[in-house]
């Protein structure tokens, strides 16, 4: 049985700081993730066809740690995590994990006898839990996938992470067709109720291994929405409509915490924030550092409570400066090191807060993920924390009446095209039952219907 | 907290999408585009709306006046989506309106078959895949919704397509253009095999790809490969080649944007 949350972990929003939580993580060689300081996470994909064998892939992260680890010496960092995000074939391969993850650390390990640098790594599984047409949550795939955890975890990985993808199937139907009872069912009825399972098995593994349930992320849903709805000019999805799966999110993450996971939170999960307000514990963040990868409205904001400080992802090449990684890498430091410099000379609210006005009324999406915001939503969610369905109702009813006010105040400008769309989420959340169980029953008739490859049994339903 | 000051905000950052919509509402915009026709322009409107019921009523009553039902899919199920089309390519509606009008469109072209035994003639047949070893579906799904309401047949193939398999379907369907779409760099290396095969059997139509963390510099790298940056992308190039452009090296003169 889960413990839920109730009640936030920070008796105010004012205490949401970055380099701290309330409940800091040690991990790998020497880290306290949370514990005063922030560091650099690097994430990184190899190129491409470099997957073409075992052997062949091995090598290519070898390349990739050397790299970092001698560019944090040079730039004399103290501390870094790495973040290997698997490859299909490393999660449906375990042994190939495993292989990965311990060379991987055998190099980190030389770095940090030698110099003394804190280190440590984090493996992210591949939700590999699908075949050709549905997802197959359960089963067979469920088994390699438990079995991927297990090598990395014995092999050298000090966090365990995966993005899991309860849910997605119902989530990207509804999302493209303004379907706001769907992207709860999918986000926080089905997603919760996937994560809660998951997260009790891969927290064993870490209890078991001396590693490190590190949690997970709604990439599949919640940066679907963002990546939809894109720039200010693009036209393919309400950004007010995109903040809304958000705040549904962070009701979704919640339970891998829930079930035993303890940070750092994993760096596309822009709902940290959120999660840190609610549990205390340590959280990557990712904004301005990850325009590598993507583009997000909020580069500055979303460094406004990190512990950890990501660039989201990176193919591995060559850049005038070095490899990718090398120049990332020390963006990523040089961030950590001023606010690591904030915390020691007592400027660190200032500097967030600096952080945070710089993106707040840039976009409803950064608006609402404001630590101020962003805790309000928090205490929607603990308010029915103990059930799945009202916290995340919850959480997007507040999230609509935080954007309605900000827009009320003059400062955050919206279009009406993201008034309406507003105003229709709003609606439909309104107009939904107080009752989970009926809620479920229905939603669980509809997308039978409407969405082929929605198969129940995923969900033990 | 700190806190910024009204009139220091535009300062900090301009919300060009406020400044620059368009006075005209959607709905404005979409009345000056149906056709006038009395049977026509019902089936025109449900289609914005999106109301497949409303469809199929409005083309039962067009129907019931004498109206053809193949000549139905031309004249207002098409023309009603090139509405939906046009208020998206200007800005005014988004793309869930465009899904959903889609969607229902599909619906009356059900209905017209239902009650012909004509065959409707389409712009053009395109297969759709997403690469082998990538599951991620969202983008190619927006691909073929487009495709389909801009009149061409769509063979979805659907995704983690293994290569061979794509060979097999283009050899078989005969396509004006294959698109394929990828999220992640290690599963777009399949567009190159593809690309490789196709030439191996002599096989050169337009391949457009896009998704993800695809680029046009991968693109460019495979002699059939066109770069789509957006979705929309993959009907303009269809359009295109309709149009008479079929060499591969126009059609990145007119769709590489970088």
């Amino acid at each position: 049985m889960v413990k839920k949350y109730t009640s936030m972990a920070y008796a105010s929003a004012d205490e949401l700081i970055f380099g701290q939580a309330k409940f800091p993580v040690k991990a790998g060689l020497g880290l306290e993730i949370g514990g005063g300081y922030t560091s650099p996470e690097v994430n990184y994909a190899p190129r491409p066809g470099a997957g073409a064998s075992k052997e062949k892939l091995i090598k290519e992260y070898e390349r990739i740690t050397t790299d970092i680890m001698a560019r944090m010496v040079q730039i004399g960092a103290p501390s870094v995590v790495l973040e290997t995000e698997h490859v299909q074939q490393m999660s449906n391969n375990p042994d190939w994990g495993g292989a990965v993850a311990h060379a991987q650390k055998t190099i980190m390990e030389e770095y940090h006898d030698e110099y003394g640098i804190k280190c440590a790594l984090r493996h992210t599984i591949g939700d590999i839990r699908e075949d050709r047409n549905f997802l197959q949550l359960r089963g067979d795939k469920y088994n390699t996938f438990i079995e991927a955890f297990e090598e990395v975890a014995n092999n050298g990985a000090d966090l365990l992470s995966v993005e899991s993808m309860g849910g997605k199937e119902v989530f990207d139907y509804s999302i493209l067709r303004n379907d706001t009872a769907g992207m709860l069912f999918g986000i926080g009825v089905l997603g919760s109720m996937d994560m809660e399972m998951i997260w009790s098995d891969i927290a064993d593994i870490a209890k078991k291994t001396g590693t490190v349930a590190a949690g997970d992320t709604d990439c599949a849903q919640a940066n679907t929405a963002m990546f939809i709805a894109g720039g200010l000019l693009d036209k393919n999805l309400a950004h007010t409509t995109a903040i809304v799966a958000r705040a549904i999110s962070a009701a979704r993450s919640l339970c891998a915490y829930e079930a035993g996971a303890v940070g750092p939170g994993k760096d596309c999960g822009y709902e940290n924030v959120i999660i840190k307000g609610i549990t205390g514990m340590p959280m990557t963040t990712e904004g301005k550092t990850s325009t590598c990868a993507h583009s997000d409205l909020m580069g500055n904001l979303i460094m406004e409570c990190c512990d950890l400080w990501s660039n989201e992802s990176v193919e591995y090449h060559g850049e005038f400066g070095g490899t990718t990684v090398q120049c990332w890498s020390e963006t990523l430091a040089y961030d950590c090191s001023m606010m690591n410099v904030a915390l020691k000379t007592g400027k660190a609210k200032d500097l967030r807060d600096i952080l945070v006005l710089s993106d707040k009324f840039r976009d409803p999406q950064g608006y609402v993920l404001a630590y101020d915001n962003a805790y309000k939503v928090g205490q929607a969610i603990v308010k029915d924390g103990e059930n799945n369905y009202l916290r995340a109702k919850n959480a997007a009813i507040e999230c609509c009446n935080i954007v309605e006010e900000g827009a009320k105040s003059g400062k955050l400008r919206l279009t009406r095209f993201e008034t309406n769309a507003l105003a229709k989420v709003k609606a439909d959340l309104e107009a939904l039952t107080d009752d989970a169980d009926k809620f479920v029953s229905d939603n669980l008739t509809k997308f039978k219907q409407e969405v082929a490859v929605f198969k129940p049994e995923n969900y033990g339903l | 907290m700190l806190d910024l000051k009204l009139e220091d905000i535009d300062g900090i950052l301009v919300r060009y999408n406020v400044a620059l919509e368009k006075e005209m509402t959607p709905d404005e915009a979409a009345e000056e585009l149906y056709p006038k026709d009395d049977l026509i322009y019902p089936v025109a409107k449900a289609i914005y709306e999106g109301e497949e019921d409303d469809v199929v009523d409005a083309l039962q009553a067009a129907i019931d006046a004498g109206k053809k039902p193949i000549a139905l899919i031309d004249d207002a199920l098409m023309v009603g989506m090139g509405v939906v089309t046009q208020l998206y390519d200007d800005g005014i509606i988004f793309l869930p309106n465009v899904m959903m009008s889609a969607d229902a469109m599909l619906a009356g072209i059900e209905f017209c078959k239902t009650q012909t035994t004509e065959i409707p003639v389409q712009k053009g047949k395109v297969v759709c895949h997403v690469a082998e070893g990538d599951v991620h579906d969202i983008g190619k799904n927006i691909v073929t919704a487009l495709l389909r309401a801009n009149g061409y047949e769509v063979i979805d193939l659907g995704r983690d397509v293994p290569v061979n398999e794509v060979i097999t379907a283009v050899e078989k369907e005969k396509p004006m253009l294959l698109t394929g779409t990828a999220l992640m760099t290690t599963t777009m290396y399949a567009f190159k095999e593809v690309n490789d095969k196709l030439l191996e059997k002599g096989i050169k139509i337009p391949f457009a790809c896009g998704g993800g963390a695809v680029n046009q510099d991968f693109v460019s790298q495979y002699e059939l490969g066109v770069y789509g940056e957006e979705a929309a992308d993959a009907s303009k190039i269809a359009d295109a080649i309709v149009a008479g452009t079929t060499d591969i090296t126009a059609l990145r003169e007119k769709f590489h944007k970088h």
